[in-house]
């Protein structure tokens, strides 16, 4: 029946439902917002419950949260050094909501608030306002001087600086970038095989024989997805540590 | 034909110049790492070399690049 | 792990005797710190290498390639826009952020020291360069 509206797009729509007008401003409540607020509150629920029972000996939740906790702290400490350790909150709370927005997402008929680049791009834009805004209260105009490479001919600064802008500028760019496209091609990709699926089953008995071979390949990838999806919550940690890193020591 | 029409097929036309690079990028390396499977030891000395060689060849696809650009937005 | 505490006693026993326990326990608290901090260090270094999928190196590679670029001609395209110089700050923009794109390219791999870090030690770098271009010009 599905068998001719297989589209491996129609997962990433958008849909209102609540729709809200602020001016002219549409500020709807949408499936978007939907699986955020469920993110959040997965999250929280899960930290909150499994660090309730603080026993000495831990349970299996308990351990998990224990993990993250010390994961993140470690990686923050090995980027950013002791003094990294003040954006703690931030990097955690970063983690988990990536971590546990990607693994929503594995769940079927469920909607990948990371797959959509806006989402990405706002995250990376927290990570790297922080860095600016930081660096400039904490150090002022010498923050300005990681910009400025030491060692460079007189006359090749001002190229040599351009270039360190703009490769600055571009971190966002490619820290939302790799995110997003990771998710977005992993879920259509797994929605391409599970279509071939339903497409030759619909084929008669052979295409039911036939189906087996997408059908594994399928349950490879939701096995490689969840890999992902965890690989690209950690790499986007260790990048804001290395950003954070910036903002707290930019030279001395 | 609509000069707008136009100025479209020919930034996509432009685009085209991507696939030299493509070619160039992927003969590079390829043959990098031809050369780093027969003597692995002096693979990781020509690493410059090897970004050196991507740089110039990539830097003349960004000039198609360029080009498409600037029918579309100049 | 044997070689901890055969490299703590030596230093302990170089103090003079008549110095306090304190000092010395707190000397070897911080050697013990530091070694176990570096170890760390490392195990992650070489975790962190085994781990990276190829697919994984593949798109951050890209991307921060990709990014540089697509930043340099974004704000090319942001200048002429704004002082309707069409359209050279474009193409010099966007050179500019092919440039990015590469150093980008070779941050991720490695091979130049971040910004903050060639501003932090710049001797560090000046002693690795001539020594990658030994290795180059050897064989």
């Amino acid at each position: 029946m599905a068998a001719d509206k297989v589209d491996p797009i129609h997962q990433f729509h958008i849909t209102k439902l609540v729709p809200i007008n602020l001016g002219h401003y549409d500020v709807s409540f949408t499936n978007s917002s939907l699986f955020m607020a469920a993110t959040v509150i997965v999250a929280t629920l899960f930290l909150v419950m499994a660090s309730s029972g603080r026993s000495m000996v831990p349970n299996r939740w308990q351990l998990v949260a224990e993990m993250s906790y010390s994961f993140v702290a470690n990686t923050l400490r090995d980027a950013a050094g002791k003094a990294g350790m003040q954006f703690f909150p931030l990097v955690f709370s970063l983690f988990m909501f990536v971590l546990v927005a990607n693994l929503l997402g594995m769940i079927p008929y469920f909607f990948t608030i990371t797959s959509h680049i806006i989402v990405t791009f706002c995250l990376a834009m927290l990570v790297i306002s922080t860095v600016v805004i930081y660096g400039i209260w904490k150090h002022g105009f010498h923050f300005f001087g990681l910009f400025v490479p030491s060692g460079v001919p007189a006359a090749l600064v001002p190229l040599v600086t351009m270039i360190e802008v703009i490769s600055f500028l571009s971190r966002p760019i490619s820290l939302s970038v790799r995110l997003f496209a990771n998710m977005l091609a992993g879920h259509i990709t797994l929605k391409v095989f599970a279509g071939f699926v339903v497409t030759l089953s619909a084929a008669g008995v052979a295409g039911m024989a036939g189906s087996v071979l997408p059908l594994a390949m399928a349950v490879a990838l939701t096995a490689l997805e969840f890999l992902v999806a965890f690989l690209q919550a950690y790499v986007f940690t260790v990048l804001t540590c290395m950003y954070l890193n910036d903002a707290i020591h930019p030279g001395h | 034909m609509d000069p707008q029409a136009a100025k479209y097929l020919g930034a996509g036309i432009a685009t085209l110049g991507m696939a030299g690079a493509g070619i160039g990028l992927g003969t590079i390396f390829g043959n990098y790492l031809a050369g780093a499977l027969r003597n692995p030891a002096a693979a990781d000395g020509q690493f410059g070399r090897l970004i050196f060689g991507f740089a110039v060849t990539e830097a003349l696809g960004i000039f198609s690049l360029l080009v498409a650009l600037i029918l579309l937005f100049a | 792990m044997v070689e901890r505490p055969t490299d703590a006693n030596p230093a302990g026993s170089r103090l003079p005797p008549k110095d306090d326990n304190e000092a010395r326990l707190q000397q070897r608290l911080e050697r013990l710190g530091e070694s176990l901090e570096a170890h760390r260090a490392a195990e992650e270094a070489a975790n962190r290498r085994g781990k990276s999928s190829g697919f994984a190196q593949a798109t951050k590679v890209a991307s921060e390639f990709v990014a540089g670029v697509i930043v340099g001609a974004g704000i090319g395209w942001g200048i002429d826009k704004a002082a309707g110089t069409t359209p050279w700050a474009l193409i010099v923009f966007l050179l500019l952020g092919f440039a990015a794109g590469v150093l980008n390219v070779l941050r991720a791999e490695g091979k130049v020291a971040e910004a903050g870090a060639r501003l932090r030690e710049p001797s560090g770098q000046e002693t690795q360069r001539p020594n990658r271009d030994g290795d180059r010009s050897a064989p």
